[in-house]
């Protein structure tokens, strides 16, 4: 009886001894009474791993496993670092066991092992590979980490492909603490340690590789935790996803350059060499990228003006300052948050600015070749309009003589010798004419017994001669001519144009046609030629008349020539100045009306051409070659000629022959032209008409 | 033949007009400042991730829902995941700071605002949902339904930056289109 008693109760001490030893004893009730399992929803759920909180999975309990007192087989784990298996305590009687592990987490691939069964987290059950196969330990509780701290806190701290993750130390670390470095994609499940990061007492690890398509993604989620031998710490989390919006914009360099008072600049955006081939700056932040410039003169502080540019290059005025400038650069995008650092200071050198730089020196050369070939051009043209414009040597006149006064002087004029007219002269004209038998003809006073007539006629032209009277006036010419010629009479409004040869007298006939026809056309020659043609006709009479009186006052040097050149000595050369033919003409429109005679009028107008001494009268051609033109001053005569004779006709005639004279006295050049064709009043109201003639000499046989 | 050129640019031109008009007034633009709620979301961000403990789930960010959506579907995805937050998220999270609570709620005004301009597109049958953009939809749902109520709030909340960047790049390429 005794041995029976003493057997119990050493079964219960084995048992008691054995439950003291793994630290629980089953409750007396447990093995009977099956409860549910805590938190374990299944053997199909697969639960996920969650950071630094309890996981707790069901292990199905094994029917062989069950002992007598229910209790929970001993469980070990694949996982790295376990020092030693842990004990589980089944609940009596429970299908599954729960399993709960302290420190670390649960991950997809852990396996853990009971009596020789396998697990993996998705509670399949497998049977175990052969190393495992081994007698069940009994696993006391692990949990290294607890002892040590994981890092306070993890940042971030990027930049546009250069991304740093950032940790502060632990504070009890050794000089063998090293640091865990895990990323995930934000959405897969993988956490990803990074190898290269744990090294020993490092604060913080470049995760660009692992990191390349951030820009692409929604972010990364990173993690770190200190391991001491084989302690580890808990994992801290960095607080934020690590997304682009972390990223802190910067720009890679900024070249300044001086141009025309104004500072250049280009921004480089960052190239980082991690970047991939298609990722640059301007292809991840492809709009609103801005730029913030501030520019500061060294030593002075920056201005912040705010002032932003929307490209990569700006332009700052800097006029007239000399001296260091710095400019940096902040970059922003508009669209963004991103937040930015300013760009290291450029710096440069302002001198004063350079005048004497290549460009200037171009442009100057340059343009002074176009000044200089325009000048060129120009010279080259007037030279070459100056010859064509060149009279030809035969039309030159030579220069008057200086006597000639200066209000004269724009009217080319001959150096032939002038012969002062002699105003008093002028006073004995009109009543020797009157008393001459002049009065008689046509005659202007060609041919007149007075010499001085004879002297100052044949410088007139006389466009209302009579054929008969210039046939008179040649025979009586002739001779007096000469003589007036060769007495060299000092009062003579001889224009200096004399015939010396009675040759030439006879010669006057001829019509001077051929003259009139070839000066006709507007020759500064008064026209008037000599030819030996006897034939006359009204018109060349008139001509002829002229020439008559002309004939003798040819040129004393031509008077000497032969007769064939003789008709050439009757030329009374005239200068053609159209400004006194104005002057001219309306000194001789004044006296257009002819009142009193010409004289005083005539002396009015000398007068008005005040001062005028009585100059040279050149040996000028009178222009005889348009008949109206001689007729004009006929007209003018016979006009006169109805009104008191006898101081008119004269003065008509010697009106224009006067004029003439005077002209001649006086201008030199135009007198006869001035008669002929500018005196506007007088030749306006002419008629180019023959008729008048005959009644010149009418009037004449009246008086 | 000059006359007939112009009018033959003419008559092209105005084609092409009218077509770049129809094409636009075919999509619904929502012109919406989205800097606005980024700014809002930058400040309360750290708080409202740090609460995020599923770090390897994700309700937006999953390949079969925003990432994937064809530019035609984007106006009835825009609307789904705006009613998803609006009805939902906004309503289950339970804030107890109120500075982070003042900004959630200045968040969800916006979004209210985005819904009316959907709404208006909706109206005149530019805002047509195809089978796509609704199995998407019901991706997200699903994804919040797997998780506890508070965790899915709070981890929808962190992930707006999610959805605000994929609504600017749609409206990019919207007006580059």
């Amino acid at each position: 009886m005794l041995l029976r008693l003493v057997v119990s109760l050493a079964a219960l001490l084995s048992l008691r001894l054995g439950s003291g030893a793994h630290g629980k004893t089953p409750g007396p009730g447990s093995a009977l009474s099956t409860p549910a399992p805590l938190g374990c929803v299944g053997r199909q759920t697969r639960l996920r791993s969650v950071l630094n909180s309890p996981l707790k999975f069901c292990i199905p309990r094994e029917p062989h496993l069950a002992g007598p007192l229910g209790r929970g087989a001993p469980i070990t784990s694949s996982v790295p670092g376990w020092g030693s298996p842990f004990w589980q305590d089944w609940v009596s009687g429970s299908p599954f066991v729960e399993v709960e592990e302290a420190d670390g987490e649960w991950g997809v691939d852990r396996e853990y092992s009971v009596n020789g069964s396998c697990y993996n987290s998705s509670h399949q059950h497998h049977p175990c590979p052969w190393g495992w196969a081994l007698p069940a330990l009994v696993l006391t509780p692990f949990s290294p980490g607890t002892e040590l701290p994981g890092p306070p806190s993890v940042w971030f701290e990027a930049e546009f492909f250069h991304h740093v993750i950032h940790w502060m130390p632990i504070q009890n670390q050794s000089k063998n603490t090293y640091y865990e470095v895990a990323i995930m994609r934000y959405g897969k499940e993988l956490w990803k340690t990074i190898p290269n990061c744990s090294q020993t007492l490092a604060q913080s690890c470049d995760l660009t590789t692992v990191t390349l398509d951030l820009y692409h993604s929604n972010g990364y989620r990173a993690k770190v935790r200190a391991v001491d031998g084989i302690q580890h710490s808990n994992w801290t989390l960095a607080s934020t996803r690590f997304s682009r919006d972390e990223v802190t914009l910067t720009v890679g360099s900024v070249k300044l350059e001086m141009q025309n008072g104004f500072i250049f600049g280009t921004i480089q955006p960052p190239r980082p060499k991690m970047a991939p081939v298609g990722d640059t700056y301007e292809s991840i932040f492809s709009h609103f990228r801005e730029y913030e410039v501030a520019i500061r003169k060294v030593p002075g502080n920056y201005t912040f003006t705010n002032e932003k540019v929307n490209h990569e290059s700006f332009s700052l005025p800097i006029s007239g300052e000399v001296g260091e400038f710095c400019v940096r650069v902040k970059p922003s995008v508009g669209s963004r948050i991103n937040k930015a650092a300013w760009s290291k200071e450029e710096c440069i050198v302002l001198t004063k600015q350079q005048y004497f730089t290549v460009t200037n020196l171009s442009m100057f050369f340059a343009f002074l070749v176009l000044l200089c070939g325009a000048l060129a051009y120009c010279l080259t043209l007037h030279l070459y309009v100056q010859r064509r414009g060149k009279l030809p040597a035969v039309l030159v006149f030579e220069k008057p003589n200086p006597i000639i006064p200066i209000s004269q002087l724009p009217c080319p004029e001959t150096e032939d010798t002038i012969h002062p007219l002699d105003e008093e002269a002028f006073p004995k004209v009109f009543p020797e004419l009157r008393n001459s038998d002049l009065h008689g003809s046509t005659d202007s006073g060609f041919g007149s017994t007075k010499p001085s007539l004879q002297t100052e006629e044949p410088q007139f032209l006389l466009p209302v001669l009579h054929p008969q009277a210039s046939g008179t006036l040649e025979k009586g010419e002739s001779p007096e001519l000469g003589d007036s010629c060769s007495n060299g009479s000092s009062n003579s409004t001889d224009s200096g144009i004399c015939l010396q040869e009675p040759s030439l007298s006879s010669s006057t006939g001829p019509t001077w046609e051929q003259q009139v026809g070839s000066d006709s056309q507007g020759q500064d020659d008064s026209g008037i030629g000599l030819v030996q043609n006897s034939e006359r006709q009204p018109r060349d009479t008139q001509g002829g008349s002229a020439l008559t009186h002309v004939s003798p006052l040819g040129p004393e040097v031509p008077g000497e020539e032969d007769t064939a050149m003789a008709a050439f000595q009757g030329y009374l050369k005239q200068i053609r100045c159209t400004e006194e033919k104005a002057i001219k003409a309306g000194c001789l429109e004044e006296e257009s009306p002819l009142t009193d005679g010409l004289g005083p009028k005539f002396r009015t107008c000398l007068d008005a051409e005040a001062g005028w001494p009585p100059p040279a009268l050149a040996k000028g051609y009178l222009k005889q070659d348009l008949p109206g033109m001689t007729l004009a001053p006929s007209e003018t005569i016979s006009g006169q000629w109805n009104q008191p004779l006898e101081e008119w006709p004269l003065l008509g005639l010697t009106s224009c022959g006067d004029l003439g004279t005077s002209d001649w006295s006086f201008a030199h050049d135009l007198a006869p032209l001035d008669c002929v064709a500018a005196p506007s009043g007088l030749l306006g109201s002419f008629n180019a008409d023959l008729v008048t003639l005959p009644l010149m000499s009418s009037l004449h046989s009246n008086e | 033949m000059n006359v007939q050129h112009v009018s033959l640019w003419l008559l092209g031109a105005m084609l092409i007009l009218y077509s770049v008009h129809t094409h636009g007034l075919r999509r619904c633009q929502v012109s919406v400042d989205t800097r606005h709620i980024e700014e809002s979301f930058q400040e309360i961000k750290r708080a409202i991730q740090a609460k995020d403990i599923f770090q390897n789930v994700t309700i937006l960010s999953t390949s079969e829902a925003l990432q994937s959506i064809k530019p035609s579907d984007v106006c009835c995805m825009t609307k789904n995941v705006l009613a998803f937050y609006v009805d939902r998220v906004f309503k289950d999270h339970q804030e107890p700071n109120p500075r982070v609570l003042r900004k959630i709620s200045s968040i969800a005004n916006s979004f209210l605002y985005m819904q009316k301009a959907l709404q208006r597109c909706q109206e005149q049958k530019r805002c047509h949902c195809r089978q796509e953009a609704t199995n998407a939809t019901k991706i997200i749902h699903d994804n919040y339904d797997q998780l506890e109520v508070r965790s899915a709030a709070v981890k929808s909340l962190g992930e707006l930056d999610v959805f605000l960047a994929w609504i600017d790049k749609n409206n990019q390429e919207t007006s580059t289109a």
